[in-house]
């Protein structure tokens, strides 16, 4: 008998452990839906040519758009992807395979893993102390490096973790047909991991794209259109910040239209990304 | 009796912090012949194998004394590691296709030599995969991932793969630990083949394979070479106690 209540006692703390499980998930996804629904709800009815095309209007003047904020933001997004994947990569080569055995390996990558979760916003202010303030001036190029910052983990950590996941034997293999290292990583481990590092650098730009407070510190904001990455920049994240709380109703309009584009683009390269790995695993 | 292509002379091996693995081996290996090398797991066999191609220097700390006389110079103190090992190839346990088509791996060591040409590159792959008994199965689909054959294929793949850059020896390390029968039976088929062209060693743990397809047979326990000679005296009439004793199955 004392069996069976055993097996009762369990099934109920199944049932407990299995509800709470479902309410916790219920509950996050409940938010996610609302605040996407919300964003896309508000967001299509505003989107507009004239938001691609027009700079920004003067305050409160009507029929301005965002063309600067798009345009810096991409101009910012680019040299951080510049920076931030080359770095990414090697370092994360160097981990997989020349740091392997090393004790000084492990603990770059354990360091990236912290830095992975440090607040963006620290890194904003890492960047005004040893960038913009002896420069002197908020710059693109400040956006671009913090940027950078924020991404070089993630893709370090993706490119470590993926050619990792290529087996050593198959090194071995390339080393036993008279293969330098060199060659075996560039033309056998680099084919392996290519697909799962690629989608790690498209999931570092997601998480990059919609960052507000390293820019705040950085790159600023720019009323105007500029492609000098040496003058401050705008971004369609602090513009979106600045025009939500602006006292103008077509300002409010802009900045959920432009909420509206952001959270599209970082969702469809998410998706892309999750497609990539669905896709790579069925072959 | 066929004459030697490489003769190892008192090899000792020691891994790092001085495990002594392979104890004073000296054993002739027969050219255009299979010598299989037996013995218990952790004997030293695999150890041994991965000499003939200087696997080791891959990783740090361990150390050698002895030789392996092959073309009349020791192998061991060689400088050109890549020429050597194009002339001494290796087939894994596990299959290792690269990722990549089923062209490009056999390409890949033709490549490393430094062969560009289109033509002579296809010559040499398809020669290769009929060498390998894979052409057949594959000539239509050269250009499709290697990893989308089955595990046996695989394995050949890898074969012609090394058969690709015309080597002298091939080392095999217990090819078909990972194979079903089938595939077994015709990996073994291949080598039995080959011997015409390569000279083959092989590790297994496998008594009858061993006893199928070999003509020379070393006998290894821990470390040391117990008895060494050809393959139907090592399996009916051994002159040691022990390789009788491993040989009908009474422990290992």
């Amino acid at each position: 008998m004392r069996g069976t209540s055993e097996i009762g006692k369990r099934k109920i703390v199944n049932a407990a452990a299995l509800t709470l499980a479902c309410a916790a998930a219920g509950l996050g996804l409940f938010w996610l839906i609302f605040i996407l629904a919300d964003v896309l709800r508000h967001g299509i009815a505003y989107i507009t040519p004239g938001l691609f095309l027009n700079e920004a209007a003067p305050p409160g003047m009507e029929g301005g758009g965002l063309k600067h904020a798009f345009i810096g933001q991409l101009l910012i997004t680019l040299f951080a992807v510049l920076i931030g994947i080359p770095l990414g990569i090697l370092g994360g080569t160097w981990l997989a395979e020349y740091g392997r055995h090393h004790s000084i390996g492990r603990f770059i990558s354990t360091l990236s893993d912290i830095m992975i979760s440090v607040p963006s916003i620290v890194i904003g202010t890492f960047v005004y102390a040893i960038f913009v303030k002896p420069i002197g001036h908020f710059s693109g190029f400040a956006g671009a490096l913090a940027l950078a910052i924020i991404m070089l983990p993630v893709v370090l950590r993706t490119t470590e973790e993926m050619m990792k996941l290529v087996p050593w034997e198959i090194r071995e293999a390339a080393f036993a047909l008279g293969a330098p290292y060199y060659k075996v990583i560039l033309q056998v481990v680099y084919r392996g991991a290519a697909t799962g590092i690629f989608t790690g650098i498209l999931l570092a730009i997601a998480r990059i794209a919609g960052e507000t407070a390293p820019l705040l510190f950085t790159s600023f904001n720019n009323m105007f259109l500029t492609t000098n990455m040496n003058e401050p920049m705008p971004s369609l994240t602090v513009t979106i910040y600045q025009y939500a709380m602006g006292p103008y109703d077509d300002w409010h309009e802009m900045a959920w239209a432009a909420s509206f584009v952001i959270t599209l683009f970082i969702l469809g390269l998410t998706i892309l990304g999750r497609l990539i790995i669905r896709w790579k695993y069925k072959n | 009796m066929s004459d030697s292509i490489m003769i190892v002379k008192n090899l000792n091996f020691y891994y790092q912090g001085d495990v002594h693995a392979v104890k004073d081996m000296s054993v002739p290996i027969q050219r255009n012949q299979v010598t299989a090398l037996i013995g218990p797991s952790g004997c030293g066999k695999t150890t041994f194998l991965r000499c003939f191609n200087r696997m080791h220097d891959l990783y740090p700390g361990h150390r050698h004394e002895g030789e392996i006389l092959f073309e009349g110079s020791n192998l061991l103190e060689r400088k050109d590691i890549t020429e050597l090992r194009s002339r001494i190839g290796m087939v894994f346990q596990k299959p290792t296709p690269f990722p990549m088509s089923i062209f490009d791996n056999i390409a890949y060591g033709l490549k490393l030599k430094g062969i560009r040409n289109r033509a002579e590159l296809g010559d040499r792959v398809e020669q290769a995969l009929r060498q390998a008994a894979l052409w057949e199965e594959t000539h239509d689909r050269l250009k499709q991932p290697a990893t989308g054959l089955s595990g046996g294929q695989q394995q050949r793949l890898v074969i012609a793969r090394a058969l690709a850059v015309e080597p002298d020896v091939l080392l095999f390390d217990e090819p078909t630990s990972a194979l079903d029968p089938i595939s077994t039976g015709k990996i073994e088929e291949l080598m039995v083949s080959l011997k015409q062209q390569v000279t083959i060693l092989i590790v297994t743990h496998n008594m009858q394979q061993a006893a199928r397809i070999s003509d020379q047979t070393a006998f290894m326990y821990m470390g040391e070479l117990v008895e060494f000679g050809p393959t139907e005296t090592m399996f009916t009439n051994p002159r040691e106690k022990l390789t009788e004793e491993y040989v009908t199955g009474r422990f290992g």
